[in-house]
Formats: structure tokens, C-alpha cells, sequence
């Protein structure tokens, strides 16, 4: 009887042992070999190692290269997330006011969210084809449109040919932020459905009891307040995917032009792997997690502190 | 459309005739605008696999393409001209088959994701048993280690886990795309909440039957928790399905084992003088099994893909 005791006794240790082992090789040893390699000037390779300290960080906010990397990876997440989130959350609250044709939109709008991103991302580049592509083509329809000249836009298009869009400095990123939030928006619909269906209706009859009448007034009282909860974590979880954008980088523009979408995931697999960089790599790295910790611990301080409502 | 019918909430005016409802086909219009370009890509995906070259360039031929028969001329180089009559959209696809083992990289990927999936549920379940329903000591411990790593992001141990596959001498294989993947936090995580639901009467039955405790986590618990399992194995599956970055990284040569999206690359490689009806084609096959999938399965699907919405 003593040895089935120790047998059950041991049970759980054998039951969690192939995860533990599992999650220390696979996720804390990497993570802390990430923190070490960074002070290093690690290669591939190389017969020796040698402590260069905080010299990759110093490099990465001080050369031109990474500072184009934090740029163009700021401007992406902040054109994203509110993007993507504030469609979302129209598209939400317009299909659940609707009476017919709820799961058609909803079905339509979550396929980007299923879609293998780099088919979908050549797709994209075939449309936005400077000769080829529906998208200029349609442009070039709308000259017709008497007047519509007056829109610099197209002043400039109709006489001298619209943008190359991923060929050009100055719409790549936006096109690449165009991509994300098509294909984010879906998402976020679908988690704001479910954060409105958990409002109680009696909150809106006590509302009108009150005098809100209007749609405005509904969701300034209601609808956005109980929303809270939703928002903070929508927000943390676009947040931490705009930061993990990789595909349609390395399919569509590989970082440029000159740069210009060379976003943060593009630079950890450029220096980390093609480069054989690993420092600047793992230094880039500690970055990026430090902007996923910097979130999450965020996220769960609002949570905490201020949304409670329900 | 359905504004007729009495039990809509639309006022009816003495005249008996219906008023149109303005508001709600105003907000039609809106998510009709987002809707088009929300499925423009796959509209023009679709439609250009069915096309041949010449009505591509010349934006002509309507969706379907008119089917007319062509000389591929790459075949006639070769072979006497009346054996390279093709019909575009059969052209499209054969040629998606035949210039890269596209059959290949889709049973890559069937085996990628299926083993990835296996693993995770074979590491996850009974760790999560014992998360749940087992009294051990240091299992507050296991736990607080199991929420923080649901922190880290695959993409933040990446180089590392790049070095390790390297050093292993494990690039280009089946292992460097499965191995970095096999276990998950999240599982852990999700079938511990979803145990913890489970009644204790139950396991102290299956006990009291003489069944082991091994036996428990997958005679009792699994089949209890097959909502939970299916819900996680749709994320799991879709995930990997798509996932560019990590195969991207430890894949650089043998084509054998690409999975679908490395697939994509074939096309990206020459872009120039590109058959964009053969490129297409490739992209129609690698997206449209997810997509047929979650056509049938629509709130399953939508479950499983925001499971992550429960952390």
C-alpha cells in the first residue's frame, strides 16, 4: 500500500514533467539566451564571443537603419490599431443593429482573419499593379468624374499616372497598413460582438427612462462604457499583432523602399538570421518584448483599475 | 425585404403601405461598401486563376474568363503546336501542380499542423489534470510559470530557438517546423479552466471503477472536453496552417518540405513576366480548404480563432 501511496503521490509530477521540460527549453532558456546574446557580438559561426555589452542597443538608437525600423514600425501599429479597431467595433455595433443579413456580414468580414496572409498579401500586390491592377485601374475610371480634379489626389494621378503604390517611399507603409487592417478588422468585429451581446438589455430601457434617447446617447452611456473591458483587451491584442507584422513585409516590400516598412519582425529575421547579426538580432529582440511586456502589464492595470463595470 | 411582414418593428403609416425602413438600408450600404472590399482580393483571386494571360494584360473577359483555347507557347517550344492547346483555367491549375509539388507542400502542411496539433494535446492534457484536479505541492508554482509564459510571444524567441534548431543540425526538416511548436501554454492554460468545470463526482467514480489515473486524462477527461478540444484544435490548426514566419526561418532550401505559404514564394522569386494565372491558381488552392472549412463550420470556427480572446 506504502508503494501505491509514493506511486499516486508522484502522478502529478510525471503528468506535468513533459511540459515543464518542454516550457523551459522552448520558452525560458531562449528567452534568457536572447537577454545574454544581446550584450554579445554573437555570430554564427565565429570561434569566439566576445561581451560588447549595451553597444547593439546603443547602435540600434543611434544608427539611421534602426531608426528607420522604429518608425516605420511606430506609424504602423499607431495607423493599425486604431484603424482596425475603430472598423471593428463599427462594423459590430451596425450588424447587431441590423434585423436581416447579420451572418452574412459577419461571415464576410471574418474571412481575411481565415486567409493564408501571404496568398492573400500577392493577391493585394497584383491588384495594387501600377499597370495591371484593378485598384489603378478603377483611379483612372474616376477621372471621368467631372470636377473630381479638384482633389489633389487625383490632379496629380490623372496627369502624371497613380502611385506605384509598393514601389514608392511614401505609400508603401500605408499600403502595408491598408493590408493589416483589412485583415484585422474581422477579428475585432467578432470581439466586439460578443462584448455587446454580454451588455444587459435593462440597461438601455433604464438609459431611456433617463432621457437618452438618441443612438449618440445610448453609446456614450451604455453601449461604449460596458464596452470597457473589450476595448482594453482589443487594444493589447491588435497592439501585439501590428508589432509581430512579418509577412507582408518580406513578401511585398522586404523593408523597402529605402526602409521605409522596415518594421521591427522584418529586422529581427534580417539581422538575426540572413545577417547572422545575432546580437543586433537578440538585441532587437529584447526590444520587441519589452514593448509586449510594456502592453500586457498595461492591460492588466487598466483592467484592474478602472473597467470594471459589469 | 422583409419590411412587409408584420413582425418587423417598423411603423406602418394608415395608408397600409409600409414605410421604407431608411436607416437600416442606409446601414446596408455602409456594410455592402466594406463588405466588396473586404472580398475584393478573393474575388479577383478566383477570377483571375481562370483567366489566361491575354485577358489578364487586357482586363477583359469578364469574371469567368471566356475559357477560349490558347497555344502555351512554352510547350510549343518543344512540342508541335496542336498538343499545347490549353483551356485557360485548366492551364491555370495544372500548371499550379506541375511547376512547383504544390500536392507536396499541402501534405506538408496537413502533416505539420495534424503532428503540431498531436503533440500539444498529448503534452497538454495531462499536465492540465494535474493543474486542475491533483493536490501536489509546488503546483501553484507550475501554474504561475504556465500564465507567464502565455506572455511570450513566439515571435520574441525566435533567434534563439533559430540557433538551437541550427546547432541540432535540424534545418529543413519536419522537425524544425514541429518541434518549436509542440507545446502550448495556451492548451494548458484553456483545458485546465475548462477541467476545473468538471465535476469531481465523476473522476472519484472512474476511480472508485478502478480505472488509473492515466487512464482518467484520456478515457474521462479527454472525451468531456471535446468541445474545448475541437475549439482549441481550430485555432491550433489555422495557425499553423498560415504561419509564414517560423517555416520561413528554418526552411531555406529543400523544397520538399515546404508548407503552403512557403509556396507562395516560388511566385514572389520572379515576379517579372510573371503567369499571374498560374500564381493565382496556387493561391486559390492554398487558401480555399480553410475557407471551405469555415464556410461549414462557421461558429465553431469563430470560437476557436478568438479563443485567444480568453486569456
Amino acid at each position: 500500500m506504502a508503494n501505491s501511496g509514493t506511486q499516486a503521490r508522484a502522478i502529478p509530477y510525471l503528468f506535468s514533467l513533459p511540459a515543464l521540460l518542454l516550457i523551459l527549453a522552448l520558452l525560458l532558456l531562449p528567452m534568457l539566451i536572447s537577454l545574454g546574446l544581446s550584450l554579445t557580438d554573437y555570430t554564427l559561426g565565429a570561434p569566439d564571443v566576445e561581451f560588447v555589452w549595451f553597444e547593439n542597443f546603443e547602435r540600434i538608437f543611434t544608427r539611421s537603419t534602426y531608426m528607420k525600423m522604429l518608425s516605420a514600425t511606430f506609424w504602423y501599429v499607431i495607423i493599425v490599431v486604431p484603424g482596425s479597431i475603430a472598423l471593428g467595433l463599427g462594423a459590430a455595433l451596425l450588424i447587431n443593429s441590423l434585423t436581416v443579413g447579420k451572418g452574412f456580414y459577419r461571415t464576410v468580414f471574418f474571412l481575411p482573419v481565415m486567409a493564408t496572409l501571404v496568398a492573400m498579401a500577392m493577391v493585394w500586390e497584383f491588384m495594387l499593379h501600377p499597370t495591371l491592377g484593378i485598384v489603378n485601374e478603377g483611379l483612372e475610371g474616376l477621372c471621368a468624374v467631372p470636377g473630381i480634379t479638384a482633389i489633389g489626389f487625383f490632379e496629380t494621378g490623372c496627369a502624371d499616372g497613380f502611385p506605384h503604390w509598393l514601389g514608392e517611399r511614401e505609400t508603401a507603409l500605408w499600403v502595408l497598413c491598408f493590408i493589416g487592417i483589412w485583415q484585422a478588422v474581422g477579428f475585432n468585429m467578432v470581439l466586439y460582438m460578443a462584448g455587446l451581446t454580454a451588455i444587459p438589455r435593462e440597461l438601455y430601457n433604464a438609459a431611456s427612462v433617463d432621457g437618452a434617447d438618441s443612438a449618440w446617447d445610448r453609446f456614450r452611456l451604455v453601449t461604449w462604457p460596458m464596452l470597457g473591458p473589450t476595448n482594453v483587451f482589443v487594444l493589447t491584442i491588435t497592439a501585439i499583432r501590428s508589432f509581430q507584422a512579418f509577412d507582408t513585409v518580406d513578401m511585398l516590400t522586404e523593408g523597402g523602399p529605402s526602409k521605409s516598412t522596415y518594421v521591427i519582425m522584418y529586422a529581427i529575421f534580417e539581422k538575426g538570421v540572413q545577417q547572422n547579426l545575432i546580437g543586433v538580432g537578440t538585441a532587437i529582440t529584447v526590444l520587441f518584448m519589452a514593448f509586449v511586456f510594456l502592453l500586457t502589464f498595461l492591460q492588466r492595470y487598466l483592467v484592474e483599475r478602472r473597467v470594471h463595470y459589469a | 425585404m422583409t419590411s412587409d411582414t408584420a413582425t418587423t418593428p417598423v411603423s406602418v403609416p394608415r395608408t397600409g403601405f409600409p414605410s421604407i425602413p431608411w436607416i437600416e438600408l442606409f446601414k446596408h450600404a455602409v456594410l455592402m461598401v466594406g463588405a466588396l472590399i473586404v472580398i475584393a482580393p478573393f474575388l479577383v483571386m478566383v477570377s483571375t486563376s481562370f483567366k489566361s494571360q491575354n485577358e489578364i494584360e487586357s482586363q477583359s473577359g469578364g469574371f469567368f474568363g471566356s475559357q477560349e483555347q490558347f497555344v502555351d507557347h512554352f510547350c510549343a517550344a518543344n512540342n508541335p503546336a496542336e498538343e499545347c492547346v490549353a483551356t485557360p483555367v485548366i492551364f491555370n491549375y495544372s500548371t499550379a501542380f506541375t511547376r512547383v509539388p504544390l500536392l507536396r507542400f499541402l501534405l506538408n502542411g496537413v502533416i505539420v499542423t495534424v503532428s503540431i496539433f498531436v503533440c500539444q494535446v498529448i503534452i497538454a492534457l495531462p499536465c492540465a489534470y494535474a493543474l486542475s484536479k491533483l493536490r501536489w505541492w509546488g503546483k501553484n508554482v507550475v501554474f504561475g510559470l504556465v500564465l507567464f509564459c502565455l506572455l511570450i510571444p513566439i515571435h520574441a524567441i525566435a533567434v534563439p530557438l533559430y540557433l538551437l534548431i541550427t546547432k541540432l543540425g535540424l534545418l529543413n526538416t519536419y522537425a524544425s517546423l514541429i518541434i518549436p511548436s509542440t507545446i502550448s501554454v495556451f492548451g494548458i492554460f484553456l483545458m485546465r479552466q475548462f477541467f476545473m468545470t468538471v465535476p469531481d463526482d465523476l473522476i472519484d467514480a472512474a476511480r472508485m471503477d478502478g480505472i488509473s489515473e492515466f487512464g482518467i486524462v484520456w478515457r474521462v477527461m479527454a472525451p468531456t472536453a471535446f468541445p474545448a478540444l475541437l475549439a482549441f484544435g481550430i485555432f491550433s490548426v489555422v495557425a499553423h496552417w498560415n504561419d509564414y514566419f517560423w517555416p520561413r526561418m528554418v526552411v531555406t532550401g529543400n523544397e520538399m518540405i515546404y508548407t503552403p505559404p512557403l509556396g507562395m514564394r516560388v511566385y514572389q522569386a520572379d515576379l517579372e513576366g510573371i503567369t499571374y494565372g498560374p500564381m493565382m491558381a496556387t493561391a486559390t488552392v492554398i487558401v480555399i480548404p480553410l475557407v471551405i472549412a469555415f464556410l461549414l463550420a462557421q461558429r465553431r470556427f469563430i470560437e476557436g480563432i478568438t479563443l485567444s480572446g480568453m486569456k
